[in-house]
């Protein structure tokens, strides 16, 4: 019994198969009328698709410029740049924190004005008895600063966190690779 | 200059040798199109249309990738697409033989032929006959398409066998037709 090679005969077609595999199949194919006939129909079939040509398409020079027409009006560094850029929201967090920093330590300057400007005059406010000293000139100097240090440090770690991850988020899209961009 | 370099180039925003790596691949691409879309005016816009992908990707291509699996990948894709917004419900094997266009240097039984040819190519699945066309018109490895596809090998060998048998039995069908 002459057991047929069909499962080997397209990659031998296609030039696919190893030496020894290839050597194989033509010891084989010497001998099997059958397999002879099975690449036959797919060297035939291959020469029916090759015989028909594209039709001559546009010249590439013209072809290029159609091509540069379609492009995004913006340069294209200015492209690559805002593709490279993280998203908007990425950078409107750390920009709210710096807002809302400033004006915590806005206030704070205020607060620490009327205070003191009180301590000097002698007239403590009742309103910030309950959480500021109000008593002496340097134990109110000193709270105010560290209300002030909290803040800061507080601001300066939430900002520490953020650039974390959006490092993280831009190493990320470092390593999509081929299959950007592609549907 | 070499591929790699005018990549490198149109990735720091330089159109002329973007417009050089247009022009060195038009012909493979438009060849790769067209036996997807079987019409050269739709072909040409597909290939148009990959050509702005690239360049709006270029910064995603890495070297170590070849580039022309990359370009075939989103040529087949941008090929794929047009297809579906030019004849979103028309049915494929609906498609005269002169929707298919003939070219002039063929005589009347050639034309015919191939019309045939690019008929039963098109009544393919479209995974199979993509996997056809990058090894039969444009003569990529198994390897190569499994990268341009981004699916195993055996995959690639199974469709490709797939297509063979059905592109076969078509065009017995349509060779009785006539």
């Amino acid at each position: 019994m002459n057991p047929h090679l069909s499962e080997l005969l397209p990659a031998y077609h296609d030039g696919e198969l190893t030496s020894n595999r290839q050597r194989q199949v033509e010891k084989h194919l010497q001998d099997c009328p059958t397999c002879r006939a099975e690449l036959k129909a797919l060297e035939e079939l291959s020469s029916l698709l090759k015989a028909d040509f594209v039709p001559d398409p546009t010249p590439p020079e013209r072809f290029a410029a159609q091509v540069q027409l379609r492009l995004p009006r913006a340069s294209l560094s200015r492209t690559h740049q805002r593709e490279g850029q993280p998203p908007r929201w990425v950078l409107g967090v750390p920009l709210a924190l710096i807002i809302v920093w400033a004006f915590l330590q806005a206030a704070l300057t205020v607060t620490a004005f009327i205070l003191t400007t009180d301590q000097v005059l002698g007239q403590p406010v009742a309103f910030f008895d309950s959480w500021i000293p109000t008593e002496g000139l340097f134990q109110t100097i000193a709270s105010l600063l560290i209300f002030n240090t909290i803040l800061l440090m507080g601001t300066t770690i939430l900002w520490s966190a953020w650039m974390a991850l959006w490092l993280a988020w831009n190493k990320n899209q470092n390593e999509s690779s081929i299959k950007g961009g592609v549907t | 200059m070499d591929d790699r370099d005018l990549i490198t180039y149109a990735q720091q925003g330089d159109r002329q040798a973007f417009t050089e790596l247009v022009c060195r691949h038009q012909g493979s691409i438009v060849s790769l199109t067209y036996r997807m879309c079987g019409d050269l005016r739709l072909a040409e816009d597909a290939a148009q249309e990959a050509f702005v992908r690239v360049w709006q990707n270029l910064n995603s291509y890495k070297p170590k990738y070849a580039f022309r699996s990359w370009l075939y990948r989103i040529a087949t894709n941008a090929a794929l697409d047009s297809l579906r917004r030019e004849r979103p419900t028309a049915e494929l094997d609906s498609l005269s033989l002169a929707d298919l266009g003939t070219t002039p240097e063929q005589s009347v039984e050639e034309n015919q032929r191939a019309a045939h040819v690019r008929r039963a190519i098109a009544q393919l699945s479209e995974p199979l006959r993509v996997v056809l066309i990058l090894r039969e018109y444009q003569e990529l490895t198994y390897q190569e398409i499994a990268d341009t596809l981004d699916i195993p090998v055996g995959t690639v060998m199974s469709r490709l066998n797939t297509a063979r048998v059905q592109l076969r039995h078509e065009l017995l069908v349509l060779s009785e037709e006539t």
